[in-house]
């Protein structure tokens, strides 16, 4: 039986752990709220800026009340420079995805089902693509490239991007293979597919979430990628990062136009990003972590 | 029975053939064209920056080539800034990695013992939007908001409190690249952290729990530890894109001011396209592409991936 001395200790233990837990909440959303500002502000300043009428995109001290105009937009829209730009990534971006998932989820897929002499060494071989430093890799290509006139060219820029991302898609999908129970395939056998067919028509579908997140993480290391179009391309295959580069490099800088190239580059990855939130720790770890 | 012509006997062979060629020997269709493009993007660069190097002029004819030992790699590494540039690089990749993972180990700790899951996912989702800025994109929106005299930060600093704001891009530029790129990719820690900590069972936090151990002691003794192949994992794969960070400091800064930022890859892109000595440029790649490729090999080797593949 509990004394009454027993009783009161205990609750005064409680009222102690109650307010400890309501400062700990307190200060986990202070942090989190900071950080949070710290993540949103810059973003904040860059659109507002993007649509603040000309002339006054940079007047201190700042007008945070104005009348948003989308005149930077517009010119924008008109400079034929940008425009070319943004559909040239958006087409050498999106080739290079499909080149990339068609060469490297067919690896994944023989990496994950079948016994590879020296697995650990190939796979790690394939990760150190990725540790070449671009700047070291681009060096020969900027040679080569001229002598097979894929100098500034859209397949050249291409290839470039597939290079990027070949171990990523060929890791992340590997794991999530290795997910799948053989026994799907093993059924579709049974009933006379062939291995191809398994592939094709039960293992492919099962990995889908696989595929989608891996297609818009190598969607967006591409797009962001600035040094491959610096090095390998002048004028025709010019890429959406280094026409805003050049921006940044003209003499007067309009940052109204600035600010507003930038906030169109970076809107479709924001959407991107979240509609493959619940897999991007999947995509970008290499497929390590898988669950949630 | 009906005995098939002779032409559909051929034709029918002709395609079986084909289609059990295909078959039989799936796994390497799958493999070659991987293996091609890994063959073309690994050995391919490694041996012609090596080739370039050792000789003086740029050419393709290997035979026409004059061979002068290792005079690019003196060149490179006396008059060449390389060994200032190697620093810089060593600088910036440690503190960035050693911010962004404590930054994103912290914030993902802090986010999964928030109690409601929809205010969960809102942080999850908010913290990772700064990966969708292009480094040339951050590049301008550090220019935009750090310039001394238009950018809101220096602003507010000089107004708002009694400190003057220092000249972010000439007087600590090396901080602001380093503070930069955190901004940018302690997403990328967070996230996959997050993954990590949600998949720590809720049994061993609940056992440590009733042991009475403090908070930060649950974290040293049962929940890092458990977490381990994924600390490894994205810390291994930060450091082996931090080695490719380019946009951010060529779109910031140029390097500059002076050399103050002067990584090498910046270092081999001045060699090749201001210097216009291409074989200077190719010595210090082949060392900085030796250098990275040898020390994350060693990392894996000697930490692995124990509990990552097996």
């Amino acid at each position: 039986m509990a004394t009454t001395d027993g009783d009161s200790a205990t609750a005064s233990q409680r009222l102690d752990k109650d307010t400890r837990e309501k400062l700990v909440t307190a200060v986990r959303h202070t942090i989190l709220l900071t950080w949070s500002f710290i993540v949103l502000f810059p973003l904040y300043w860059l659109a507002s800026m993007s649509l603040k009428p000309p002339g006054t995109a940079n007047s201190l001290p700042p007008d945070w009340i104005f009348l948003p105009t989308v005149y930077n937009y517009i010119q924008l829209l008109q400079n034929s420079g940008f425009v070319g730009a943004f559909a040239n990534s958006l087409i050498m971006v999106s080739a290079s995805v499909v080149l990339v998932l068609l060469i490297g989820v067919p690896a994944a897929y023989v990496l994950s089902r079948y016994d590879i002499p020296m697995e650990r060494d190939v796979l790690v071989w394939i990760l150190s693509s990725r540790m070449l430093p671009p700047i070291a890799v681009v060096l020969p290509f900027f040679i080569i490239f001229r002598e097979l006139n894929l100098f500034d060219t859209r397949i050249g820029m291409v290839l470039m991007y597939v290079s990027i991302n070949l171990s990523l898609v060929v890791w992340v999908m590997k794991a999530f293979f290795d997910g799948i129970p053989e026994t799907l395939e093993e059924a579709a056998r049974v009933d006379g597919a062939t291995q191809f067919q398994g592939f094709r028509k039960v293992v492919l579908p099962a990995a889908k979430p696989g595929i989608f997140s891996v297609a818009i993480i190598s969607f967006i290391f591409a797009w962001i990628e600035l040094l491959f179009g610096l090095v390998l391309t002048s004028f025709e295959a010019v890429p959406v990062t280094l026409f805003v580069y050049s921006f940044i490099g003209s003499r007067s800088i309009e940052w109204g136009m600035l600010a507003a190239a930038s906030t169109a580059m970076i809107i479709p990855v924001v959407v991107f990003l979240i509609a493959v939130n619940k897999y991007l720790a999947a995509g970008l770890s290499f497929g390590v972590v898988i669950k949630e | 029975m009906s005995t098939p012509t002779q032409t559909e006997t051929t034709s029918k062979s002709t395609f079986a053939r084909l289609r059990d060629l295909w078959n039989d020997y799936l796994p390497y269709w799958f493999m070659a064209p991987m293996v091609a493009v890994m063959v073309m993007i690994t050995f391919f660069p490694g041996a012609y920056d090596l080739y370039l190097s050792l000789i003086a002029e740029p050419t393709l004819d290997v035979f026409a080539a004059d061979f002068v030992g290792l005079s690019n790699f003196e060149t490179a590494f006396t008059r060449g800034g390389a060994i200032h540039s190697f620093v810089i690089t060593i600088t910036v990749v440690v503190s960035a990695l050693l911010l962004e993972t404590v930054l994103g180990f912290v914030l993902a700790a802090l986010v999964a013992g928030v109690g409601s899951d929809r205010t969960k996912s809102f942080y999850r989702v908010l913290f990772i939007i700064p990966m969708a800025v292009a480094p040339v994109s951050l590049a301008t929106i550090g220019r935009i908001m750090l310039n001394s005299e238009i950018g809101i930060i220096p602003y507010v600093i000089n107004t708002g409190t009694p400190f003057a704001a220092p000249n972010f891009l000439s007087e600590v530029p090396l901080l602001t690249v380093i503070l930069l790129d955190a901004w940018n990719w302690t997403p990328f820690m967070f996230i996959i952290f997050y993954a990590g900590l949600s998949s720590v069972p809720k049994t061993l936090i609940e056992a440590s729990r009733v042991d009475g151990a403090p908070m930060w002691r649950r974290y040293v003794h049962v929940i890092i530890p458990y977490m381990k192949p994924v600390v490894f994992v994205a810390t291994l794969i930060r450091l082996i894109d931090l080695f490719r960070t380019f946009g951010v400091v060529y779109g910031l800064t140029g390097g500059g001011p002076g050399t103050a930022t002067q990584l090498v890859s910046i270092n081999i892109y001045e060699q090749m396209f201001i210097n216009n000595q291409i074989t200077v440029a190719a010595a210090i790649a082949i060392v900085y592409l030796v250098l990275v490729v040898a020390l994350c090999n060693v990392i894996i080797a000697k930490v692995g991936f124990e509990g990552v593949w097996d």
